[in-house]
């Protein structure tokens, strides 16, 4: 009470300001017995400073728990509930809106299974724990702030090192300057400072706010340029802004060339050459036919045996079966499925051994298997011409199993038949 | 007794009167668990294997707690932690009970080693010489030798699966045991080491002993995994030879982890009923205890899905077996309880600062904790009986009882009357005057 206000020396024109008192304390113990001084009067806007975290100062400050711990949980329940909501709407709905989920059934799992959807959102739920975490620290610590009435006393920086301090800003409803100051002596301080900051400047300095507005105005240049592109008809084309080596420098297919008289990119062979191991002379064994007859006999080239006929077994289950069964019945797999999901397109494959087949020359089966017929594809590329002869033979041994005779059937097997 | 004059902790930190008819009690009432079992599970049809699974159970469970415990000494020392000084004994007692637990594994041993052919070879043809085939030894025998807990041991089950087949050069009897040696003598050793140097610095209080333990931690974390891996692979996943799912061993660590941070806040609360310890673990570790169960329960919902979620996606046949089996049938439920009761549920009753901070609500979740990690592995180990779930009966009890009393005999037995807490270590102060912000 009788100690007067010291004035620092060099300020006397100036006028200035109480931003707040600071008081030095000279351990840890001290600045927290202090702290339970303080506590019970009723300010809100006070703060202690050490050069290191002190244990228990929250409670010798009286801190409430935090609220943070539930704007987390909240911010997490939240995410992860949208994280749900999003998978299940892009996954497993197709509502006509503007922004329309797309059902797509993966491996045979169902639209909306749970298994999957957990990675998602629990990422989500990260993201969201973690911005409520860090926007949570800040608005309740009110941050970020630009000014403190502790950055006008020059013994404060001595917190870094070894000075513990009790600051209480004038902006508290319940500061006074002089029973404040009377408060904080009674505490048994080292040194008690009244912070002044300058009457004039001392606030945020001007570059920052034009600063930001400069930035923010910049940086709404790019999107309104991609608006103004994507709303705008023009003649011009598209700016091509990822190249991804989509322009080169050499001619296409079916594009013209000034080289040539004929002004073909695509030259065609010399008349008469023929590519090594193209010379595909035996229609017989190539095509199936001989003339414009399908043929009827295998080729000579092509021995019939049981080997042929094993490997024609073994290649049809691999090639064939797929779309018309293991016996040929036109059932295979995904034709049973293809039908099942009731696929607009679908035609199913033809059973071998119906009729229409039954009597197609052993050449036109062939040239099926070569070059396809109707949605069959054409297997040339994938299967060598002999074996595709070696399926043929398959074939008609399927075909012959489905219409056998009692004779056909070996002497020792007939017991079994029923 | 010595230390009584330089005790920080100003109050009784050992065992004393309480030991020997702690420990007599408990090893009475271990033996009879462990005999009931036999008497149950011995005589039945299907040549003891369900008495088998149960001991494995029961077994894989408080091996966990040791093993938990020895990656706990290790990490505090890799991590240089001073909050846990005054837990760290408890937990050394606790690694340290490996001698105990190799010997309690014999009975899963025994059985495997009776299936290396050139013994099997030689006993049963001495046997046969010197008792004859109707003598009880030779019938035990095998009877033993053909239980067969592992299906891989049975060598008609081996020739008749190509799969086995291949992995026979792993897989056999032989190289099992010598294994299960060389993790038991890894466990023994880093156990021993740490509470021989722990108790070495009660006496002498000698800083450069913390130090040593230091420096070693991290090598006894790197053996610790390979050990505990190839050990859950060996003991838990083997017994569906043909399954196989890389981090199985980090699912049973995460599991043992648990176990041991429950076991620790139970004999806590425990010690400190009869009057002791009151003073060196107060309300800050077990705080601390909390936080690091709570995250454990995390850890193990984020491995168990992970393991999960790659074979569901996959969709692999050979993989997905184990989880078919698993979620079929009542194993379904086991396989839902488990999911609540063992994260969910936990997650969110352990997420409050304040429950972490009063005893009997923690109490209450470690206990609850350890049944769900019991449950657990036997939801590990019991499928591979059959298809059906079989609710826990007598057997299980008896072999729970029995196991838990001679392993809690060689806690107290290995405790003696040391000092439940490093009086001599250098951060002890810091640990006592420990306060969470």
């Amino acid at each position: 009470m009788t100690s007067e206000p010291t004035t620092p020396p060099n300020n006397t024109a100036a006028p200035q300001r109480v931003a707040g008192i600071l008081a030095e304390f000279d351990s840890a113990d001290a600045l927290k017995a202090a702290a339970a001084g303080i506590r019970d009067e009723g300010f809100t806007r006070w703060d202690v400073h050490s050069p290191f975290p002190v244990h228990g100062i929250e409670r010798a400050m009286g801190m409430r728990p935090t609220v943070l711990p539930w704007l987390v949980l909240g911010a997490g329940t939240t995410g992860g509930l949208l994280a749900l909501l999003m998978q299940w709407y892009l996954n497993a709905t197709s509502y006509p809106l503007p922004l329309r989920g797309y059902p797509h059934i993966i491996s045979g799992k169902p639209l909306f299974s749970l298994p999957a959807n957990i990675p998602v959102t629990f990422e989500v739920i990260v993201l969201f724990s973690a911005l409520a975490a860090f926007g949570g620290a800040l608005v309740l610590n009110r941050l970020p702030q630009f000014s403190h009435p502790t950055f006008f006393a020059d013994r404060f920086q001595r917190v870094t090192t070894d000075g513990f301090f009790i600051s209480i800003e004038a902006a508290d409803p319940k500061f006074d300057e002089a029973t404040t100051r009377a408060l904080l002596e009674s505490l048994e301080p080292t040194a008690v400072e009244v912070c002044r900051r300058p009457a004039e400047g001392g606030g945020l300095p001007k570059s920052i706010p034009w600063g930001l507005a400069v930035f923010v105005s910049l940086a709404l240049l790019p999107p309104l340029l991609i608006a103004w592109y994507r709303a705008a008809p023009k003649r011009s084309p598209r700016i091509h802004i990822i190249q991804d080596m989509d322009f080169q420098p050499k001619y296409q297919t079916q594009a013209a060339s000034p080289l040539f008289a004929d002004r073909r990119t695509m030259r065609s062979a010399v008349p008469g050459t023929v590519a090594e191991g193209g010379l595909e002379e035996d229609d017989h064994f190539f095509r199936g036919k001989v003339g414009q007859q399908w043929v009827e006999t295998f080729p000579g080239r092509v021995a019939v045996s049981e080997t042929l006929m094993q490997r024609g077994r073994e290649r049809f289950d691999v090639y064939c079966a797929p779309c018309h069964g293991l016996s040929g019945d036109g059932r295979g797999m995904i034709s049973v499925r293809a039908l099942k999901r009731e696929e607009p397109l679908w035609v199913p494959p033809a059973a071998l051994a119906k009729d229409s087949v039954r009597q197609q020359p052993v050449g036109q089966i062939f040239n099926t298997i070569t070059h396809g017929v109707g949605t069959m594809p054409a297997y040339a590329p994938q299967i060598p011409t002999e074996d595709r002869w070696a399926i043929v033979l398959y074939v008609l041994a399927l075909q012959r199993s489905r219409h056998a005779e009692l004779d056909d059937v070996p002497e020792d097997i007939r017991p079994q038949l029923r | 007794m010595q230390t009584d004059t330089a005790n920080p902790t100003e109050e009784r930190t050992t065992l004393e009167r309480m030991m020997p008819w702690a420990l007599g009690a408990l090893l009475v009432v271990g033996l009879a668990g462990l005999g009931t079992a036999c008497g149950l599970g011995w005589d039945s049809d299907d040549g003891g294997k369900h008495l088998l699974h149960c001991y494995l159970v029961n077994y894989c469970f408080f091996l966990s707690i040791s093993l938990g415990a020895l990656f706990f000494v290790a990490l505090q020392h890799a991590t240089r932690a001073g909050w846990s000084v005054t837990l760290r004994r408890l937990a050394e007692v606790l690694a340290a009970n490996v001698p105990l637990l190799a010997l309690l594994f014999l009975p899963i041993l025994v059985p495997v080693l009776l299936n290396v052919p050139a013994l099997k070879q030689w006993l049963f043809s001495n046997l046969d010489q010197a008792v004859g085939p109707d003598h009880w030894l030779y019938v035990a025998c095998d009877r033993l030798a053909n239980v067969h807990l592992f299906p891989w041991t049975d060598s008609e089950v081996v020739a008749g699966d190509e799969l086995l087949r291949h992995k026979a050069p792993y897989l056999n009897p032989a190289f099992f045991a010598i294994r299960a040696v060389f993790y038991f003598a890894v466990w023994w050793l880093l156990a021993r080491f740490f509470l021989r140097r722990s108790l070495a610095q009660d006496l002498s209080g000698d800083p450069h002993l913390t130090v040593r333990m230091e420096r070693l931690s991290p090598v006894a974390l790197l053996l610790f995994a390979v050990t505990v891996t190839f050990a859950s692979f060996d003991w838990l996943m083997s017994l569906e030879p043909a399954w196989f799912s890389t981090i199985f061993g980090v699912y049973y660590f995460s599991g043992a982890a648990i176990g041991f941070l429950a076991t620790i806040i139970l004999l806590a609360m425990l010690l400190q009923a009869t009057g002791r310890l009151n003073r060196s673990i107060t309300v800050e570790h077990y705080h601390d205890l909390g936080k690091l169960l709570f995250g454990f329960v995390v850890f193990w919902g984020y491995i168990a899905f992970s393991q999960y979620m790659l074979i569901w996606y996959a969709n692999i046949p050979e993989e997905t077996t184990w989880f078919l089996a698993r979620q079929s049938g009542s194993w379904k439920w086991v396989s839902v309880i488990l999911l609540f009761g063992h994260l969910l549920i936990p997650f969110f009753g352990l997420l409050s600062r304040g429950v972490k901070r009063r005893k009997i609500l923690l109490g209450s979740w470690a206990l609850w904790m350890l049944a769900a990690h019991w449950l657990d592995l036997y939801w590990l180990v019991m499928p591979s009986l059959g298809a059906e779930a079989v609710p826990p009966g007598p057997i299980d009890l008896a072999c729970f009882v029995g196991l838990g009393g001679v392993y809690l005999a060689g806690v107290v037995w290995t405790a003696g009357n040391r000092s439940l807490v490093p009086l001599a270590d250098p951060r002890l102060r810091e640990s006592l005057a420990f306060e969470n912000t």
